[in-house]
């Protein structure tokens, strides 16, 4: 089956759009600032997204369901979901969202405001305090009234909307599938991995000999799914391969040679037929902890030869969590879409452990295939392969 | 339109007064089942030190996804698996929104790493081994169908036997008026494509259906089981794989449930 990207767009602290992230690619600018979240005094960097505060979503209202509202309101994304309904049929479309938080900003928030012990009138909201929230909301945002489900495995979970996307496109439950992911900042995420020592007071570095910790960051993003040969002007990108496993290992903690994501990205590349030394780029998971980038960097120069590119570009939006399996998708696909592979942001001097193709600055090159990966807490593992359509 | 034909080849139970598929199947004949008194189930499967720090729906799932694999004869670690939880860990988030609205904020990293929603996913791959594929979704009312519809298509695009695990523990008092759930309910089984079940084992399958997605709405079925299971049914999303279990029962041929506002899930017992 050949799956195609007909639309995407990216919204995070990085560009409120694709064309925005484009431009901080190109100027090399980071989107992080120091932390500034209300309510939380840690030490750190965060990558937030502006102009949320003046959207009221009233019975929908959570922050994490107004940064689904604004990143769908970029580019053609919502033309072209009113085309597809009207070429198709409302209930032909399916929604699959990816998040972590789900809107537990605002679980968070209504506890700032009980009454009596109770929650608050408007805080009284079903659809927003369970955890598929973003996709009961897109769903109600789009007028889409086909399936829509929420996957939520932690970091990988909106990596893993491209494979469900794929496959009900191929068992022709639906026409076209919008996948997304989105996630928010809030004071459940930094305080929580702030209990596990994994948060850094600078920028986060990853990949670098004195990477410290990761910094955190929110983020929307979406591609529309749809099968080749049904008349799309769609991107020319196909989604060639996907791979999901567990490392069966640790809650939180990577498998330590990183069985669980070895195995995703050979599968990914085994469904895309494709050998290691034809992987031009990969946007690894890179979150700047001294495990994560450790363990996959050895991976890595295990399974690819150095031809194959690598970078993390976390350093530019923060690690959005639940939203950074598709940001990061997405980054690859802009790659190949652009032949510019962007650096890996904040690298001053590579892990001497590591022996890797990678470097600070964007690089020019013609692209051909491209691989994006996410890892979650539960040793959740997801691998993408995009390619361009032949 | 795309069918599914598929087997059920195992089923896992536990919830008000029911430990076991035996369990079960008899109070949903209307059969008297003895309460315990146990508050939730301790699964052998999960090593002791890691058993003593899971929460209650991660011990829910994983208890009924063990006795779902053994009555299918097939071994944890050779299936890929779908969880789903239609409430979230609600007494995580309570604790978390607690601590996080007071002036000491510093959250436990055991229970913050324990509150993602695939925690059940992960204490499963971990304690059986398992490097498969293993999904964790939400869907809120359509839990039941969205899972049991994302499992049949994963079964059949990679031609595999899947483990599914319905599960939700009481909510915590805060958040009960808005999802109000009183009971620990959870239900597994283990599905597989009709023409792969005589590889897969020798266990005979319990029963054998077809399923299709229709662009119809469709009502819930009215059922009167009476006391635990009825406010189940009623109140928790995930208890509303019930009326699927009544098609395993054979006392109900055909089941229609609504997938999303314009579709349904459509499932038809294979004689």
């Amino acid at each position: 089956m050949d799956i195609r990207l007909l639309d995407y767009q990216s919204t995070s602290a990085a560009g409120v759009n694709i064309d925005a992230l484009r431009a901080s690619i190109d100027a090399q600018k980071s989107g992080l600032r120091k932390n500034d979240l209300d309510g939380s005094d840690i030490n750190t960097w965060i990558g937030k997204v502006a102009g949320l505060q003046g959207l009221d979503l009233g019975e929908w209202h959570s922050r994490n369901n107004a940064l689904a509202h604004l990143g769908y309101q970029q580019g053609d994304l919502r033309d072209n979901i009113e085309r597809l309904k009207t070429q198709y049929g409302r209930a032909r479309l399916g929604v699959v969202m990816g998040s972590s938080t789900s809107s537990i900003d605002r679980t968070e928030q209504a506890y700032r405001h009980l009454e009596n012990g109770e929650l608050s009138a408007e805080f009284r909201q079903p659809q927003v305090h369970n955890p598929h929230a973003p996709s009961l909301y897109v769903a109600h945002m789009t007028g889409i009234t086909g399936p829509a489900m929420t996957i939520n495995t932690a970091c990988s979970s909106s990596a893993k909307v491209f494979a469900t996307g794929a496959r009900w496109l191929e068992a022709g439950l639906v026409d076209a599938v919008l996948v997304g992911g989105v996630d928010t900042l809030c004071l459940s995420v930094l305080h929580g991995f702030d209990s596990l020592q994994l948060v850094s007071e600078h920028q986060c570095k990853p990949l670098d000999e004195h990477r410290d910790g990761i910094n955190l960051g929110e983020a929307s993003g979406y591609a529309i799914l749809v099968r080749a040969d049904e008349g799309h002007q769609d991107t020319g990108i196909r989604l060639q391969g996907y791979g999901e496993s567990s490392d069966a290992h640790h809650m939180s903690h990577p498998h330590p040679e990183g069985l669980g994501a070895k195995l995703a990205m050979q599968q990914a590349m085994a469904m895309a037929g494709l050998q290691a030394e034809q992987v031009d780029y990969i946007n690894l998971h890179g979150t700047s902890s001294r495990a994560n980038d450790l363990i996959e960097g050895q991976l890595i120069s295990e399974l690819f030869p150095k031809t194959t590119q690598v970078s993390s570009t976390k350093a530019w939006m923060g690690h959005t969590l639940g939203a950074a399996g598709i940001t990061e998708a997405l980054i690859a696909v802009d790659a190949l879409q652009r032949n510019l592979i962007p650096g890996s942001l904040n690298l001053e001097q590579l892990d001497e452990q590591l022996d890797l193709a990678v470097q600070s600055n964007n690089l020019s090159r013609e692209l051909d295939i491209v691989m994006s990966n996410s890892f979650g807490f539960g040793g959740n593992n997801c691998c993408l392969v995009f390619g361009r359509a032949v | 339109m795309t069918e599914f034909a598929f087997e059920v080849l195992g089923v896992g139970a536990w919830g008000p007064r029911f430990r076991n598929w035996a369990d079960l199947q008899a109070m949903l004949a209307g059969k008297p089942v003895e309460d315990d008194g146990s508050k939730g189930p301790k699964p052998e499967v999960i090593p002791a030190n890691e058993r003593r720090r899971a929460p209650l729906p991660v011990r829910l799932a994983v208890e009924t996804s063990s006795q779902a694999c053994s009555h299918a004869g097939l071994e944890p670690k050779d299936l890929a698996c779908v969880f789903v939880s239609g409430l979230g860990d609600t007494q995580l988030t309570d604790y978390m929104c607690k601590v996080l609205a007071g002036e000491n904020k510093a959250l436990s990293p055991t229970k913050f790493h324990n509150s993602v929603h695939n925690a059940a996913a992960g204490y499963w791959t971990i304690s059986t081994d398992c490097m498969s594929a293993a999904n964790s979704v939400a869907g809120y009312a359509e839990s039941v169908p969205l899972t049991i519809m994302e499992a049949l298509v994963q079964a059949q695009a990679e031609q595999r036997a899947l483990l599914l695990t319905f599960y939700d523990a009481p909510t915590s008092p805060i958040l009960r008026p808005l999802l109000k759930n009183e009971h620990p309910f959870a239900v597994s089984i283990v599905i597989s494509p009709s023409k792969l079940k005589k590889e897969l084992t020798q266990v005979e399958s319990l029963a054998t259906m077809q399923a299709s997605v229709v662009q119809t709405s469709s009502a819930w079925p009215e059922r009167n089981w009476g006391a635990e299971l009825q406010a189940c049914y009623e109140q928790n999303p995930v208890a509303r794989i019930l009326p699927f279990i009544d098609l395993i029962m054979g006392t109900e041929q055909h089941l229609a449930m609504p997938l999303s506002a314009e579709t349904s899930l459509n499932i038809q017992v294979r004689n």
